[in-house]
């Protein structure tokens, strides 16, 4: 073929001379004039570029043209079957970008069925050109669509530029080429010789068209087939249509809809494109990708480079063709319910609109604190709908045993999480059944060519899908599937929301136990690393990139000098779970197959000793749990000084677990800093919520999963915050589909696929217990709630109440607490309250000083315990002189040992000191006896067939004194722990109230009636809390009682082994109380919950009860405590007050 | 409004038990309500003498005392006209470990030891003071008159 180019040479060329005068001739015979210009020009190009690789090419496109070309271009026809196997020969021609497109028929023979095309003369640079586009696809230029240009317009006047139905090419012509000689007067000018001038020109500047990709202006020209421009297009179309032609992945192939029979200068021109996807569309656009972005990119971010310029036309002008042809998405990123979508989005943004910003502080970690701005919060509702998806397979999901290690059964759910987490880990494809679409892409499907000329239409024939990224204006024919570049995932299980129905506070919401931590636990003992992970990844780098510290770097190298493949696990948890962590590991491995650290505390172990000592011989799997706080500290310590060694960040692991890993929620804080350092092949964050209240929560977990490109903060940001905020339904759909490929989550009423419930738990009995004040307690209730609600009265007569809001929460709390016990009461603010105007007060706080324990008067030695114990061993069960009754609880009147019951002399003692009497005893009339001084006899009932060595040294029966004031509850309490024990001498019990000084009364009853008791609250250190569930937990013959408040049950506490639970008293909403009683009623319990709930009759309580039942929220401001300035607040919580100083 | 427990086991008590020259039953439509009759001590001027009383325990029973009185016409200087008692169990010196049995023994020993210190029919007690056999008497005839059920 070169050799025929070469011979054809001097002939073409000066034929071609001779042509341009020619033409200059307009009425000349049009298609002779083209045939031979075609025939002319075509060989002649070859000649030109024959020392570059494209004349082939070149050369290769005639054959495309139509068929007048057949005297001489027969064999070249043959050339055009094989275009495929040339182009493949020229790749490196890519980087070679048209300018210009012509229209000719490109690289298929399909293309020749578009009869419409005739034998065209495309200018000999812009056939080449066209040649350099990436063959490499093997794709044909695929018909997307029709364009009508009604307003195209004339530059030239004459006759026989065109007439209607003549095809006609749309080109962008190069500023350099025009330059010299003006362009528009190519076709006015007859005879004039610039134009080969010009072309001769055009071409030796070719190399270097390359360069100048850049235009300025947007003209597109219309040429005629014989290559005479003598229109334009109008600028709406023009500013894009000269993008993509400049960009080269599209071209238009035109035909002369109408015009006048002789145009004249701005004659109107309506003209019909076609436009044909080139191959080139589907390379990656010039720039790098997102992930390769230099890391300083958010601090230029304002800049845009001129790469992104690029693209950004790209893709608006791809964009802007789609929407002019009418070719619409079918699937991706802006399918799927997007007017429902819309319209909730608008709901969610109306919110945003009217949210004020505010910073406001966050614990996140242990205790660090942040500031947020919560303008991007996100509703609940936005929140369910954003994992909707990302659960809508998980019925169907496969199961997974874990191994033979493992010790505990796991349940359906926590099988299908194991398979899931194993095929994360071990990079499996997808355990869930769709392959997710990459969330910035949109699947189109290339529209029908119209038949002009009425082929028959090929009904066989497939959709031919393609996909664009409608962000980056990237454009792919392989399905993009959504990534999963990192081993791990987020496993949200267990975080249900309350029907809202039941929500008193409309934000309030909770999360259960379904067993994550024994889901992990599962994992780390039946996923161990895989031959992948061992081969040499090893000298992987660490995961993010930090600032080069050469002395830790190297030392890091020496440190793990035998590259050990990496084989630990980390556990990075709150610290009040540490423990449960721990215990949890090794309850559900078999002895010595998991070794167990608890790296927390002052004493730290050499982490890197532990790790290695025995990664020798043993098989033992290593763990290693540490918190938050040790973490942040470790990595403050190691950022700050080149010579700390931290062997938790040097240390390379096989998997990191952060529980709760929404602590490390604020990618600012110290904690997530120091989290992202870890180094690890796989990582999971264990969280109930992973977006708490804003997407960008999640970004935070992303980061750490090093989920590209998700974790890249601009990224993350440009992608899914901005448009979020910018009201841009996207958003979620994107944060949706990175959570379908990474989040588990399932709920605790969630059906499987048989339809049950995948967690069944024993039933519940809930059992309230309304109890009567004795009435000393009515009195001294009374008395504060006859105080309290003339305040309340007189404060809402004036109009004060919301001014003094907390004044009244104050007093509505005094009231609360009287219905426990009257002792919490007694406080110096009281008695001003108390001696303030009313009658009878000065009574009141006599009763209440004698109300108080008197802890004052120790030392009582009782002279008459030897006679009394005596007396009580052989007596037997006596009968009491005042009931006439077996004494259950005797007490012994010191003096003259006459014994009563215990409540029968409490009940002689009152009456006594009601008619204003000495109480003296009610036998021998000895006395005066005071009621502290009484003496109980407490005898101890063994059980039936238990009597442990210890047991026996006891005495059965031992002598108390009653300085204890008990109170209408506690008494209620005692009452039923003891029939407990009667009926279960091992019952665990739990006991809640959310007041400690009520817990401390607990305590002292407890003690005094000799159950083994515990206590769990806010103040106490990691290590008694510890201390305080491991011992309740472990097994004992003896009954346990826990007392826990109700705020520091905390998250995660696990307390099932006990099945009875007391609620003390109540709380404002009902959720709370029932994630007090989810500690017991949760996965792992296997027996029947019973919860009593003590109320106290017409008191307070009951109002509560009656607010709890009215569904509606008493304000959030109210009960986090007396922040507010007390500018209150809805009329609902004035109304809520209303209730509680009602009337009955 | 049921009958506590100790109610029930003094009733039981006193019919299965009854002290000697005292009897007690409740009525049979309020429990609380005893017709009662007491012999008059021997010895004393009120020997031979049947004396009927009724006895009510109140609400507050047993940490109240029950209400008792004479039916009877009585000459008695710590019996009033109307047939109240004055017994300090039954005031002041109420004790919840007294029962039944034991006010109405008390009121039986009143019968035999007079208190005409502590007087509630004030002429009586005058009377027993200034001449007590003349009063005892009076006593006798009463007893004769009013209390001889023959």
């Amino acid at each position: 073929m070169t050799d025929t180019g070469n011979s054809e040479h001097p002939p073409s060329g000066l034929f071609f001379a001779g042509s341009d005068d020619e033409e200059t001739d307009v009425v000349m015979d049009e298609h002779e004039m083209a045939a031979s210009s075609s025939r002319a020009s075509s060989p002649r190009s070859s000649l030109f570029l024959a020392d570059s690789d494209e004349d082939d090419i070149a050369f290769d496109d005639l054959p495309l043209t139509p068929p007048v070309s057949k005297k001489r271009l027969v064999p070249q026809q043959d050339d055009s079957d094989n275009d495929v196997e040339i182009q493949h020969l020229h790749p490196p021609m890519t980087r070679q970008t048209s300018n210009i497109k012509a229209i000719h028929s490109g690289e298929g023979a399909p293309l020749l069925l578009d009869a419409t095309i005739e034998p065209t003369v495309p200018p000999n640079k812009k056939r080449r050109l066209s040649a350099t586009h990436p063959p490499s696809a093997a794709f044909p230029p695929t018909y997307l669509g029709e364009i009508m240009v009604p307003n195209a317009w004339s530059n030239v006047s004459g006759k026989g530029y065109v007439k209607p139905n003549d095809p006609i090419q749309i080109l962008r012509e190069e500023q350099a080429q025009n330059k010299p000689g003006p362009s528009k007067a190519l076709g006015k000018k007859k005879g004039d010789n610039k134009k080969q001038m010009s072309l001769t020109a055009m071409l030796k500047v070719q190399p270097a068209k390359p360069l100048k990709k850049k235009k300025n202006d947007n003209i597109v020209r219309i040429l005629n087939n014989r290559g005479f421009e003598f229109g334009r297009l109008p600028i709406e179309v023009s500013w894009w249509i000269s993008k993509l032609l400049d960009l080269g992945i599209v071209e238009f192939r035109g035909v002369m809809t109408d015009c006048p029979d002789k145009l004249s200068t701005g004659a109107s021109l309506f003209v019909t494109l076609h436009a044909y996807i080139l191959s080139s569309a589907f390379k990656p656009p010039t720039i790098n990708s997102y992930s390769e972005e230099p890391p300083n990119y958010m601090f230029n971010e304002g800049i845009e480079i001129l790469d992104e310029q690029t693209l950004r036309e790209r893709k608006e002008s791809l964009l802007k063709l789609f929407d002019v042809i009418g070719l619409k998405p079918q699937a991706g990123a802006n399918i799927g319910g997007r007017q429902a979508e819309e319209k909730f989005h608008e709901e969610g943004l109306r919110h945003l609109a009217t949210r004020k910003s505010k910073k406001v502080t966050e614990i996140v970690g242990d205790g660090e604190e942040i500031e947020v701005d919560d303008a991007e919060d996100l509703t609940e509702n936005d929140i369910d709908t954003i994992y909707k998806r990302a659960q809508h397979n998980d019925r169907t999901m496969g199961v997974m045993e874990p191994a033979d290690t493992f010790t505990l059964t796991l349940r359906g759910y926590q099988k299908q999480a194991l398979l899931w987490m194993y095929s994360l880990e071990s990079g499996k494809t997808d355990v869930r059944e769709s392959a997710s679409m990459h969330p910035l892409w949109s699947q189109y499907v290339f529209p029908e060519k119209p038949s002009l000329h009425g082929e028959p239409i090929d009904l066989t024939a497939d959709e031919i899908p393609f996909y664009m990224n409608s962000y980056s204006g990237e454009m792919s024919l392989e399905f993009p599937k959504a990534e999963r570049p990192c081993r791990g995932g987020i496993l949200a299980d267990g975080n249900i929301f309350i029907n809202p129905d039941e929500l008193i506070l409309a934000d309030y919401q909770y999360s259960v136990g379904m067993g994550k931590t024994i889901m992990l636990s599962a994992l780390i003992q039946t996923s161990s690393p895989y031959p992948s992970d061992l081969e040499a990844k090893s000298s992987k780098a660490p995961p993010k990139p930090r600032q080069l510290k050469l002395g830790k770097d190297l030392r890091t190298n020496v440190r793990r000098k035998a590259i050990q493949p990496p084989s630990a696990t980390l556990i990075v948890a709150p610290t009040s779970l540490l423990s449960q962590w721990s215990e949890e590991i090794q309850r559900s491995s078999k002895l010595g197959t998991v070794d167990v650290l608890v790296w927390h505390g002052q004493n730290r172990l050499d982490l890197d000793a532990a790790i290695d000592e025995k990664d020798e011989g043993e098989k033992s799997i290593k763990v290693v749990i540490t918190s938050y706080g040790v973490l942040a500290s470790e990595h403050a310590k190691w950022e700050k000084s080149v010579s700390t060694k931290s062997a938790i960040f040097e240390i390379e692991w096989l998997r990191v677990v952060l529980d709760e890993a929404h602590s490390c929620k604020s990618r600012t804080s110290k904690t997530a800093k120091a989290v992202y350092a870890l180094r690890a092949r796989r990582r999971w964050a264990v969280t109930g919520t992973p977006i708490v209240n804003k997407l960008e929560d999640l970004y935070s977990l992303l980061k750490f999963l090093n989920f590209k490109p998700w974790s890249d903060f601009a990224f993350f940001r440009s992608f899914i915050t901005l448009p979020f905020l910018a009201h841009d339904p996207k958003a979620i759909e994107i944060v949706q589909v990175i959570l379908e490929s990474v989040l588990l989550r399932r709920e605790k009423n969630m059906l499987d696929i048989d339809g049950n419930k995948i967690v069944e738990l024993p039933s519940k009995e809930v059992a309230i217990e309304e109890l009567e004040f004795s009435p000393l307690e009515r009195k001294i209730y009374d008395s504060i709630y006859i105080s309290a609600k003339r305040n309340f009265e007189n404060l809402n007569a004036k109009g004060l109440v919301s001014k003094n809001y907390t004044h009244i929460l104050a007093m509505l709390m005094r009231l609360r607490r009287a219905v426990l016990h009257p002792s919490l009461v007694l406080t110096p603010d009281d008695e001003r309250i108390l001696s303030s105007k009313n009658d009878g007060v000065v009574d009141i706080s006599d009763v209440l000083r004698q109300f108080a324990i008197d802890n004052a008067q120790d030392g009582y030695k009782n002279k008459f315990a030897e006679d009394v114990l005596a007396n009580l061993a052989d007596a037997g069960v006596s009968e009491c002189p005042i009931c006439l009754d077996a004494m259950e609880v005797p007490m012994i009147i010191p003096g003259c040992m006459h014994q009563c019951c215990k409540d029968c002399i409490l009940a002689h003692l009152s009456s006594c000191e009601d008619r204003g009497e000495q109480p003296r005893c009610p036998t021998c009339s000895c006395g005066p006896i005071k009621q502290r001084d009484l003496l109980e006899v407490v005898r101890r009932k063994n059980g039936p067939h238990v009597l442990s060595s210890s047991q026996e040294l006891q005495p059965n029966i031992t002598l108390r004194r009653n300085d204890f004031h008990s109170s209408t509850k506690l008494e209620a309490l005692v009452r039923d722990l003891r029939q407990l024990r009667d009926q279960d001498p091992y019952f665990r019990a739990v006991v809640f109230s959310q007041f400690t000084g009520f817990l401390d009364l607990i305590q002292v009853v407890l003690e005094r009636e000799y159950f083994e008791h515990y206590r769990f609250d806010g103040s106490m250190d990691i290590k008694k809390k510890n201390t305080a569930v491991t011992e309740f937990r472990s097994p004992s013959t003896k009954p346990k009682v826990l007392i826990v408040s109700l705020k520091a049950g905390g998250v995660g506490l696990n307390l099932t082994m006990a099945n009875y639970v007391f609620m003390m008293d109540c709380w404002w909403n009902a959720a709370t109380e029932n994630q007090a009683i989810d500690r017991v009623h949760r996965i792992g319990q296997e027996k029947t919950v019973y919860v009593k709930h003590f109320i106290i009759a017409h008191t307070v309580e009951t109002r509560i009860l009656q607010i709890q039942k009215r569904k509606t929220a008493i304000v959030k401001e109210a009960f986090r405590g007396s922040g507010t300035q007390g500018a209150v607040t809805d009329p609902e919580s004035i109304e809520n007050l209303k209730i509680m100083f009602g009337d009955d | 409004m049921s009958l506590p427990k100790r109610i029930i086991k003094e009733t039981e008590r006193l019919v299965a038990d009854p002290a000697p020259g005292i009897a007690a039953s409740p009525h049979d439509d309020n429990l609380r309500y005893f017709d009662v009759t007491i012999e008059g001590p021997e010895g004393s001027p009120f020997e031979r003498g049947i004396f009927k009383l009724e006895l009510f325990l109140p609400e507050e029973y047993p940490m109240a005392p029950p209400k008792v009185r004479f039916l009877t016409k009585i000459y008695h200087p710590n019996i009033d006209k109307l047939g109240r008692i004055c017994l300090d169990i039954l005031k002041d010196k109420w004790s919840p470990a007294l029962q039944i049995r034991t006010v109405l023994l008390s009121i039986q020993a009143l019968l035999s030891a007079p208190n005409p210190d502590d007087p509630l029919a004030t002429d009586v007690a005058k009377h027993y003071k200034e001449n007590e056999k003349d009063a005892q008497r009076v006593s006798q005839e009463w007893t004769q008159k009013y209390a001889n059920l023959d």
